[in-house]
């Protein structure tokens, strides 16, 4: 799949943000002793992420004056639902805000429905991909819980470097560590099962039910492409034809571990007083991650094109 | 009703003559917006087509005893399957891309489109092409706005691709209907769906290859000794 640059930043800034906000509204559920002045601040932080990443995700769009009318199909579209939860957020965490200095049930109750639509808008970002059939390499576990999780994981590390009180709380640092890990380790078990999940799409002989065996439907008659039909690109070879160099991708996927977990990991354990350094990796580690994510994940319509599936 | 085409795989010669008259008729239609050309006399011509028909080699790999006669080159045309389980249409936040009741044709609404690509990905047939002059998605009708036109003669209210076809290699009608041509040819030639195996119903419905002759080698090599012999006693005969 072609790799957008908006909708790269637009997951990768958005679901720190939205990862940031959630952090936020438990540590007002926890009841932590919060500075209000200091949890604006770094609140003001997380909007400003969602609202850079929103607005990044309108800029691929070919006709955004429609985009108002994108509420309609909340009962059927993921990226509708989406749409109707980032717009609910706003109001709710302004209402938490207003009732932050306050304590007892509304304010906890604002706090919840901050993290319910927090959650689920990150909820919503995953299925649309997780959703597509058409996408094996998105179509999957991996894909489902991973951006919630990277979201989650790499606000917290935000929430650790933007306010430093509660570094030295070996629960919160112990939870981002923790939600690293299993990032490290769904990450790691996408790449390995990479190549299986595109062996798993349809065959070429299977799209187009040529040189299949009647009744049985077993491969009996080897299928090749001869010509595309078209002299020179088409909106399907750019948006489904993307090829990364096979050369760059081992080094890109050690990347992306390697960044985006592996060294917060190590800073958050051995070295918490670089916890910026941390912060920063894990968003540009989680930036290769999410180009990776696009430009590797391969449509099944290349099939049709005798482009290759792994 | 549900309205589709039967494609006929064993005499469609992959001539792109659909894919013209789909281009010549739509490319003006208001009903399907337009289909751009970008550059079409520069170096690198692109452009929206509603249609297009790629070309295969299918080569039998010798377990149903085949030669080099099942080796064929099969041309596949594809559009828009119309779906009786559009998730092209699901996926969109706007409702632009919808399915009519009526009769089962998915179409976009370019007043709603937002030209996310979104159904683009959706479909596996890469049925859906972005206009990237009005940012809109644009897709085959079906010619929505030739099959109901009374001012038509009757025989002309077809798609245009299924007119333009000069082997008759594309047949129109309701698949609702067990009477209709395009019901009666499914059913006669084992017709098959492309990549059903996604769940999305295509109503489209391909008529498969007809089993190509085979042809002994060993016996046809095999000659009677009388024509044996008669060959050797022409090769005799000086002139």
């Amino acid at each position: 799949m072609k790799p957008a640059i908006s909708v790269i930043f637009f997951t990768v800034a958005s679901g720190a943000g939205l990862g940031l906000l959630i952090w936020l509204a438990l540590l007002l559920l926890a009841g932590a002793p919060i500075d209000p002045r200091a949890f604006v601040r770094v609140l003001w932080v997380a909007a400003c992420l969602v609202t850079a990443g929103l607005l990044s995700s309108t800029l691929h769009l070919a006709n955004p004056k429609h985009a108002w009318q994108s509420f309609r199909r909340f009962g059927s579209s993921w990226l509708s639902r989406e749409g109707v939860f980032a717009v609910l957020l706003y109001p709710a965490t302004l209402f938490m805000v207003w009732q932050m200095p306050g304590t007892g049930l509304i304010r906890d109750l604002a706090a919840t429905v901050v993290v319910l639509l927090a959650a689920a808008i990150l909820l919503c970002t995953a299925m649309i991909y997780a959703c597509l059939k058409t996408v094996p390499h998105w179509n999957n576990w991996q894909v489902r819980n991973g951006m919630p999780l990277f979201g989650l994981m790499s606000g917290g590390l935000l929430l650790l470097a933007l306010w430093p009180l509660f570094l030295p709380d070996r629960s919160v640092r112990a939870i981002v560590v923790v939600l690293l890990l299993v990032g490290l380790a769904l990450k790691y078990s996408y790449y390995l099962s990479y190549r299986r999940i595109g062996e798993s799409a349809p065959t070429i002989n299977e799209a187009l039910k040529l040189g299949l065996e009647p009744g049985t439907g077993k491969i009996n008659a080897r299928v090749r492409l001869l010509d595309v039909g078209h002299a020179h690109g088409t909106f399907l070879t750019r948006e489904f034809g993307y090829e990364v160099p096979r050369s760059r991708v081992l080094g890109l996927r050690l990347c992306a571990l390697a960044f985006g977990f592996i060294l917060p990991v190590a800073l958050l354990l051995w070295l918490p007083q670089l916890i910026w350094l941390a912060a920063a990796s894990c968003l540009g580690g989680l930036l290769v991650e999410r180009w990776l994510f696009f430009a590797e994940a391969r449509h099944v319509v290349r099939r049709y094109h005798g482009m290759p599936m792994t | 009703m549900k309205l589709g085409l039967a494609i006929d795989l064993d005499t469609c010669v992959g001539c792109h003559a659909c894919a013209v008259a789909c281009k010549e008729w739509n490319g003006a239609s208001l009903m399907a917006g337009g289909a751009p050309d970008y550059d079409p006399q520069g170096a690198a011509p692109s452009g929206v087509w509603f249609n297009r028909i790629r070309h295969y080699e299918v080569v039998d790999d010798g377990t149903r005893g085949g030669c080099e006669s099942a080796t064929r080159t099969v041309n596949v045309p594809m559009s828009c399957m119309h779906c009786e389980d559009a998730d092209c249409v699901k996926v969109c936040p706007t409702g632009a891309s919808y399915k009519r009741a009526s009769d089962g044709i998915v179409l976009v609404d370019p007043d709603r489109c937002i030209g996310c690509n979104y159904c683009s990905w959706a479909c596996p047939y890469g049925a859906r092409e972005l206009d990237e002059v009005a940012g809109v998605m644009r897709k085959c009708t079906l010619c929505v706005d030739r099959i109901y036109d009374q001012n038509l003669p009757e025989a002309e209210r077809e798609p245009a691709c299924v007119l333009a076809c000069p082997t008759h290699a594309r047949h129109f009608g309701d698949f609702d209907d067990p009477n209709s041509r395009v019901s009666r040819l499914s059913a006669e030639r084992g017709s098959v769906s492309l990549m059903d195996s996604l769940g999305y119903k295509p109503v489209n419905q391909y008529l498969p290859l007809r089993a190509a002759p085979r042809v002994d080698v060993a016996a046809a090599a095999a000659k009677p000794v009388r024509d044996r012999l008669r060959t050797w006693v022409n090769k005799l005969i000086p002139i």
